[in-house]
Parts: C-alpha cells; sequence; structure tokens
C-alpha cells in the first residue's frame, strides 16, 4: 500500500478549527508529507497528542491516534512503540504541552531515545486558553497572566534536548513548507528520538513573534556549512540567543534506540490464549 | 489443628534481617510445613527496628498471632518490642558477647550464642544470622538439612565455597546449643511431610499473574509496597516479548501502560495510594477512551505518604470514586495471596472484555507476607485469555459508517464496541479523551453525550449479568452473626472463627473479593442478626457501601494502627463487638 500514500491520504476529513492563518496547518501539512514521503500509511501510523491548539492535530489527521491529557503525550508514544515497534509513532504539543506541564515527561523521552518523532508547535504563547505566557514567551512579553512580562528566561528547549542526550534535535519554520517538511522527514528516518521544534505562529494572541519576526530572523543552517555530526558546533548554535536556526542542528550518527538497546522487537499484542507453555516454571520458582 | 511455632528474628534494619528470615521460611517451607511470614519494618535502610516474623505449622496458616516462640534478638529493642508476645517457656537466642546486656524477662529461656565468634570460625562475621539458625533448628528439634537447601538456594550464585560455609556456620550454632543448652530448652516437635510447597508474597503473586495471563508491558515507579510486582516482573517479562519501563513517574508509568494497551498489548501498571493520586488525572482519560488497563494498587496507610511501611485498607473510596467526573471502572481486590494470582488473570481478562480500566487492590499485609501454597493452586492450565471484540480486517466492515470509517466507540447494544490495533487496515481512528461520538470525534451534542455515557455505563450492566460477581464463605450459614470483610482480612478472621467457635460464639462468614460490581449480599444480611463488617481503615469505606446497598445499619471493627489484624485480636474484637449490643 505504501507506495501509492498520498499525504492527503493522513487527512480527516474534519476541516480545522484553528484560526485561520494560524502556523498550526503548515506545521501539521509537513507531518502529513513527512510520513507519505518515508514510506508509512494511516495504518500503521499512531500520532499522540497532548492538549492545546496543537493537541488538536490528532483530530484533523487521519491515522491510528490518541488524543489524550494535558502534557503527557510523549509517554503515551513510548508506550505505542514500545509495545509495537512496527508502528511509525508521531508525537505532537505546543510549547506549554511539552515544556510546562510536560518538561518532566520531555527530558526523560529525549534521553530514552525511544524511535519515535516528536513535533513541537513552538507559538511561545497558550493558545487554546487565550492567551497565556508560556514556557517559550519573552522574558517582557506581556499577556493577561503577566501583565509586565514573565520577568524569567525562557527555556531554551534546544538546550534542554542537547543536555539530556538527545540525539537529534531539529527546528524549523511552519510556513517555509518545503524545508520544514524536509527537517521532520529527517526526524522520522532518525533511530531514535526525533525532536523538531517548529516555530508555528500564533496570529491570534501573539504580536511579537509572527511570520514576519521570523521571516526575517531565521538563518538557515544549510547556508552556514552546519555539521549537524558536530556536537560542539551543534551547542554553540543552541545557545546563542540572538538567532533564530532553521535545520538540523544536531544529529547522532550512532544513535541506538531504546529498542535496539534492551532488545524489543515484538508486536506485544501477540500473546498466547493461555498461559504460556513453560509457565508452570514460574511456580516452580518459588519452591 | 496442629501445633504450630512462632518464630522471628529482629535487629536494625540493615542487619540482613529480611533475608535470613526468608532462608527460615523456605527451610520450612522445603520440609513440607506451611509458612505464613510478616515483616515489622521502618521506612529507612539503616537503623531501626526490623522483624521477620514466622509462622509455621503442618496445618495450613494463614494469619499472625499475639505469640513468639522463639525469638533470635540481635538487640534489645527486640525483646522489647516483642516482649507482649513473649510467654513462659519461649526462647531468646541472643550474643552474650556483643555489646549489651540482654534483658530476658522472667519465664522466658535465654539463649546466650556467641553468633559473632562463631560466624567468624565458619568464615565470616557476617554469618552470624545463619548461625542463629543453626541454633533456632536445634532449639525447634527442625533437622538442619532442610536449612541446606535453602543456604544453597539462596548463595549458590556466589560460588560453593559460601554455600558450605554458610552450612558449617549453621552446624556450628547447632553445635553450641546442644553442648550448653541440652537440658534447659522446652520440647518443641517440628514434624515434616512429604509436600513440596511454594512460598510467595502477593506482589509476586500479581506479577506471576500478569505473565500467564499474556501482561507483557509494564510501566511503573518504585513505591512501597508496590516495588515488588516491579522488581518480580524485571528479566522475567522478558523472557515472554516483554518489557519493564521505570518511567520518571506516575503520570508518565500510566500513560505508557495506556500507550502499550492502545498498541494491542495487555498492560499494567502498579503503584500505591501517593501513586495513585497522580496516576488519577489520566484514569479518566483510560476510561473515556475505553482503553483496557490493569492498575494496581497496593495499599499502604495514608493519607498522604502517611505511614509508607505499614497496612491500611484506605484507599477503597479511591478506587471506587476517584477521579473527575463519572466513569465506570471495575474494582477487584484479592483476599489471599494465591487469589492475587487469579484476580490479577481476570483482570486481564474483564479490562479487555469490556474495554475500561481495572483497579487491582491489594494490600502491604499481603505484600510483604510470604506464605505456603500447593502449586496446584497456581494451575496454568486454568489460565485463560479473553481479548473481547477485537476486530481484524476481515471483520471490520461492520462497524464501519456511511463513509467507511471504522467507529471504535460503536454504540453497540451491550455497550461493548470493536476494538481495532493499530496496523489493522481499515481500522486507523482516533481516541480522545474529550467527550466524542461514536467516530471518537470530539462532540458537545447532547444526544451524542447522553449516548457516550449510556454506552460506557451498559457494559457495566452487561458485565453484572454476565460476570459471576461471587464471593466465598465459611463457617454455618445460618448462624446468627455475618461476618463480612475485604482484602487480606480472610486469614486472620478465617482463623478467629476457631477461637470463636472455642467461646461458643457461631459465625458465617463471607469475604468479598470484588468492589464493584459487588454481589448483593441484602439476603445474607437480612437473614442475620447481627452483621459485622471488618476493615483495616477507620471509616469503614466497605461498610458505607454495604450500608448503602442493603439499607441495613452494620457493625464494624476497624484498625488503623497500621498494623494488620491478628487472629486472636480479632476474635476478641468481635466478641466484644457482639456483647457491645448485649449491654447497651
Ligand atoms: C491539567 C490541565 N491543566 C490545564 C489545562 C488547560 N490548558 C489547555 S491548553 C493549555 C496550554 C496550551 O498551550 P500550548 O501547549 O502552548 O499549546 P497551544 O494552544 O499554544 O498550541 C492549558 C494550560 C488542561 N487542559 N489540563
Ligand atoms: S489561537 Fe493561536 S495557536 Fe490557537 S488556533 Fe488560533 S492562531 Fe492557532
Amino acid at each position: 500500500m505504501s507506495s501509492e500514500v498520498r499525504f492527503t491520504d493522513f487527512k480527516s476529513d474534519k476541516q480545522p478549527t484553528w484560526c485561520p492563518g494560524c502556523g498550526d496547518f503548515g506545521t501539521m501539512n509537513g507531518m502529513m508529507k513527512a510520513l507519505a514521503e518515508t514510506g508509512n500509511d494511516p495504518d500503521n501510523t499512531f500520532v499522540c497528542a497532548g492538549i492545546g491548539c496543537s493537541g488538536k492535530i490528532g483530530t484533523y489527521m487521519h491515522s491510528y491516534a490518541l488524543h489524550g491529557v494535558h502534557g503527557r503525550a510523549l509517554p503515551v508514544g513510548t508506550g505505542v512503540k514500545l509495545a509495537n515497534p512496527d508502528l511509525e509513532v508521531m508525537v505532537a504539543g505546543g510549547d506549554g504541552d511539552g515544556y510546562s506541564i510536560g518538561a518532566g515527561h520531555f527530558i526523560h523521552a529525549v534521553r530514552r531515545n525511544v524511535d519515535m518523532t516528536y513535533v513541537v508547535m513552538d507559538n511561545r504563547i497558550y493558545g487554546l486558553t487565550k492567551g497565556q505566557a508560556s514556557p517559550t514567551s519573552r522574558e517582557d512579553f506581556e499577556t493577561s497572566t503577566t501583565p509586565e512580562g514573565p520577568k524569567q528566561p525562557p527555556v531554551n528547549p534546544l538546550a534542554l534536548a542537547l543536555a539530556a542526550g538527545g540525539t537529534f534535535i531539529a527546528q524549523s519554520f511552519s510556513s517555509d513548507a518545503q524545508r520544514h517538511t524536509e527537517i521532520v522527514k529527517r526526524a522520522v528516518e532518525h533511530d531514535g528520538f526525533g525532536f523538531v521544534n517548529v516555530y508555528s505562529p500564533c496570529v491570534t494572541f501573539n504580536d511579537v513573534d509572527t511570520y514576519d519576526y521570523f521571516r526575517d530572523s531565521i538563518v538557515d543552517l544549510d547556508d552556514e556549512d552546519h555539521d549537524p555530526s558536530d556536537r560542539d558546533a551543534a551547542k554553540e548554535k543552541i545557545l546563542d540567543a540572538d538567532k533564530e536556526y532553521q535545520g538540523v542542528i544536531y544529529e547522532d550518527e550512532n544513535s541506538v534506540p531504546y529498542s535496539d538497546l534492551h532488545g524489543l522487537d515484538a508486536n506485544m499484542s501477540e500473546i498466547p490464549d493461555g498461559a504460556p507453555e513453560d509457565a508452570m516454571d514460574l511456580v516452580r520458582e518459588f519452591y | 489443628m496442629a501445633e504450630d511455632l512462632n518464630w522471628a528474628i529482629g535487629g536494625e534494619a540493615g542487619d540482613g534481617i529480611d533475608s535470613t528470615g526468608k532462608i527460615f521460611a523456605q527451610a520450612l517451607s522445603r520440609a513440607g510445613r506451611h509458612v505464613f511470614t510478616s515483616k515489622d519494618f521502618a521506612s529507612r535502610i539503616r537503623g531501626g527496628y526490623t522483624a521477620y516474623k514466622i509462622r509455621t505449622s503442618t496445618d495450613r496458616v494463614q494469619s499472625v498471632v499475639d505469640r513468639l516462640d522463639i525469638l533470635v534478638a540481635l538487640t534489645q529493642r527486640t525483646i522489647d518490642e516483642n516482649v507482649d508476645e513473649l510467654h513462659d517457656g519461649s526462647v531468646v537466642i541472643y550474643d552474650g558477647e556483643r555489646s549489651w546486656d540482654a534483658e530476658i524477662p522472667e519465664g522466658v529461656v535465654g539463649v546466650d550464642v556467641p553468633l559473632k565468634s562463631l560466624a567468624e570460625d565458619a568464615g565470616g562475621a557476617i554469618m552470624r544470622n545463619v548461625v542463629a539458625l543453626g541454633a533456632a533448628c536445634e532449639i525447634a528439634s527442625f533437622s538442619i538439612e532442610n536449612l541446606d537447601e535453602a543456604l544453597a538456594k539462596r548463595f549458590s550464585s556466589k560460588g560453593e565455597k559460601l554455600v558450605e560455609n554458610n552450612k558449617q556456620a549453621a552446624r556450628l550454632g547447632q553445635e553450641y546449643v546442644q553442648e550448653h543448652y541440652a537440658e534447659d530448652i522446652p520440647e518443641y516437635s517440628l514434624e515434616e511431610t512429604d509436600e513440596d510447597y511454594v512460598l510467595l508474597n502477593g506482589d509476586e503473586a500479581i506479577g506471576m499473574g500478569a505473565i500467564a495471563a499474556g501482561c507483557r508491558f509494564y510501566a511503573g515507579y518504585p513505591i512501597t509496597p508496590a516495588t515488588d510486582v516491579m522488581e518480580y516482573l524485571t528479566g522475567r517479562i522478558d523472557q515472554y516479548g516483554g518489557h519493564v519501563v521505570q518511567a520518571e513517574d506516575e503520570l508518565s508509568a500510566i500513560n505508557m501502560a495506556l500507550g502499550a494497551a492502545r498498541s494491542g498489548a495487555r498492560a499494567m501498571t502498579a503503584t500505591s495510594g501517593p501513586g495513585i493520586d497522580l496516576m488519577t488525572e489520566t484514569f479518566g482519560l483510560v476510561a473515556t477512551s475505553e482503553t483496557p488497563l490493569v492498575i494496581c494498587d497496593v495499599m499502604r496507610s495514608g493519607p498522604s505518604t502517611g505511614m509508607p511501611t505499614k497496612q491500611e485498607q484506605g484507599d477503597l473510596n479511591m478506587a471506587l470514586y476517584g477521579g473527575h467526573g463519572e466513569v465506570p471502572r471495575f474494582v477487584l481486590a484479592p483476599t489471599t495471596i494465591a487469589e492475587c494470582f487469579h484476580k490479577t488473570v481476570e483482570a486481564f481478562n474483564l479490562a479487555e472484555k469490556y474495554q475500561l480500566p481495572v483497579y487491582l487492590v491489594s494490600d502491604l499485609a499481603m505484600a510483604v507476607t510470604e506464605q505456603t501454597f500447593r502449586p496446584e493452586e497456581f494451575d496454568m492450565d486454568e489460565v485463560e485469555v479473553e481479548r473481547g471484540n477485537v476486530v481484524d480486517e476481515d471483520d471490520i466492515d461492520q462497524y464501519l459508517d456511511e463513509q467507511d470509517r471504522f467507529q471504535p466507540h460503536y454504540d453497540a447494544a451491550d455497550g461493548v464496541s470493536p476494538r481495532a490495533f493499530p496496523g489493522t487496515e481499515g481500522g486507523a481512528h482516533m481516541s480522545t479523551g474529550l467527550e466524542h461520538n461514536e467516530l471518537g470525534r470530539r462532540t458537545e451534542d447532547t444526544e451524542e453525550r447522553v449516548k457516550q455515557v449510556d454506552k460506557r455505563n451498559r457494559k457495566v450492566e452487561t458485565a453484572q449479568r454476565e460476570e459471576a460477581w461471587d464471593y466465598r464463605e465459611y463457617g454455618d450459614a445460618d448462624a446468627d452473626t455475618l461476618v463480612i470483610s475485604w482484602g487480606s482480612n480472610e486469614g486472620a478472621m478465617v482463623e478467629a472463627m476457631e477461637y470463636l467457635d472455642d467461646e461458643g460464639v457461631d459465625v458465617r462468614f463471607i469475604s468479598v473479593p470484588y468492589i464493584f460490581p459487588r454481589p448483593d449480599l441484602t439476603d445474607a444480611v437480612e437473614a442475620a442478626e447481627e452483621v459485622i463488617v471488618v476493615e483495616c481503615n477507620e471509616q469503614g469505606q466497605f461498610a458505607d457501601l454495604l450500608e448503602r446497598d442493603t439499607l441495613t445499619r452494620l457493625k464494624r471493627v476497624n484498625k488503623y494502627t497500621g498494623v494488620r489484624f491478628k487472629a486472636d485480636e480479632l476474635a476478641d474484637d468481635i466478641k466484644a463487638e457482639l456483647e457491645a449490643e448485649v449491654t447497651a
């Protein structure tokens, strides 16, 4: 089936209710294209999402999917993938979902290095709850809950990922459709945890981190002769607070995914009709 | 009933109390004797009193009693803590060479054995507890060869030499008692039988049941007293193609298990009170997405971090009502260690047949207690795996809508929708914690909402009709007094009935392993003159439920000291409760 799959096969018949112009449209299209172009089809794909405008993505895509609770999509994806390694697992969420309520899971998912793709739609604001500061909001960004700005530095998700031992760290911009798709594709193809932070502007609540802002400030790593296998070079880019980069920032070519390390290749849904044949051994151990 | 022997070893945490006790328990079990163990431990690793107690008999023993016959005391505190349980003729084994002057209570026989020096003679001071075991064998007239096997089991992975040294240490202890105390010690006789028993605790039984039932994915976060489930599965489940993940917290653990379950695996997580609180967030998602999942709560004393190493049955209301909104769940509560195995198997079948979360509620007393069983009580041939309504490519058609979309929340007459494992052609669908329609899509339509709520509840009605939500019964069905309990109190109550019988109190006893759905006890309650509900909590959570069911005021015996019921004490409590009525 996979050879005939087109990216529109991943589209559900449900019309997104995102605000017209929302960055999430582009982010999702790139994800669907990346899945189709890497030879996946809806029946072998599992999409997990959290809560937020971003989290609605599972509704608008057609595949096996779970739209879970706020911040916990990564553990769900981990369970899905470990239980059935044949599935292509993609996890999506927002910056609040992933770096605030789910920050603990993020760090551990990165270091666990399960072979799945994590796409964060980073709009630097809480969209669904109508415009509060998010962990990636700027220090002086005024919102309904931070009238004078959060007065604390934004988290740097790429730095967190690098520090946690990330094996694939990338950033893209949802309106640069081609680059975004290509970057997500590389994350899907990566053996291990492919993490892509996507600038996905919120046109309704964020008037600072806008399309224009990103268009003007983005620097493409391909234009900089950046070598993604060079961890030190990656570190330098990631800690450069003045620049907005797009591209694959770091990829560990020797990445060994969790399931390889643990020798996991069974589809755990396949179990016998009764206890395993040698199950009495489990009892005899207690003699 | 055959005479039983109550033995204990106590000292400081870190003294190897647990492994020493376990070796002796295994030796007794290998000799065809029944064993029931209990532990006193504090929530710290070094320092703090800790004890391992064994009750053994040729008859089945299933409770602790207020009596100690032989006590190995590594510290004075061990004697002090147990002084009430020592009686005339009890023996205390201690090491007079240690820097304390043992104060042996009157009537108790002190047996002073230089444990440390003898251990050193055998090859190392570390074996002093084994010297004490040898001494105990001699005192109890229990043949020391039984100990050899248990020592081999414990130490053979560390080399033959170590096994031999330990055997030698035990013999030095034995000989010392022979030489110095031959005259003074009371007569015990530890008869042996030809039975081959297995010795295991409740957590191990749950883990074993999980593997037998086809559970292949376990995610958890360590917490007393549930950790043994995880430790049991680690290394074993892998042999069957499964995996254990130590998650970063309980929020993650339950979500991982949920993900695995959505992949089609039988998945489980186990925790205790504080962890259940964290999991409650996702519990509602498990239920509304109709994901089969077994969530095991090994209760300990709460609230908050409470008394982590102490017994309580305080989480029943949480299991029944925990979580916001209203969602159906089943709550199973095994009443014996063997039942921990069987109810775990049943929990997986129920979860998949009805596509909902099942709470498997056990408790600390069961988790840390080892008990002997005939191996046949864990009959693997009897294990049946029922996966419920799983559809494949061929029969998915009947669940597609007009536009050929699969409906995971199809409004089936019995409430049970079809399940398509990911990878099934044509079955791609989304599930969500938002209220949804049959397609799994979000809806706030009033009719769809009511339809789905009703559908989810209909599963419970179906299950109530189709499954046997039965109970176990003991004693005289026509007795005036009916005692009802749930969870691990069964063993103590069964033995308490003998004490009550001696006092002329005739009791019918019903032990209930299902909290929801649960058997209808109205007739039994109405037939009895006095009804007492026994549970290890202060509020009487199960009694409250039964009162609601039967519209009858019930008496209660509650214990919330952190210590499980002892058979003799429970008999006294029941008698007191019955007499209270007479004088009132
Ligand atoms: C436990 C919990 N807390 C709070 C919320 C409310 N909530 C919904 S979405 C959201 C923030 C979403 O922000 P982000 O992840 O940045 O996604 P966006 O909507 O911007 O795409 C919050 C706080 C919730 N649903 N659950
Ligand atoms: S509120 Fe912002 S993030 Fe949400 S849909 Fe609208 S534009 Fe997108």
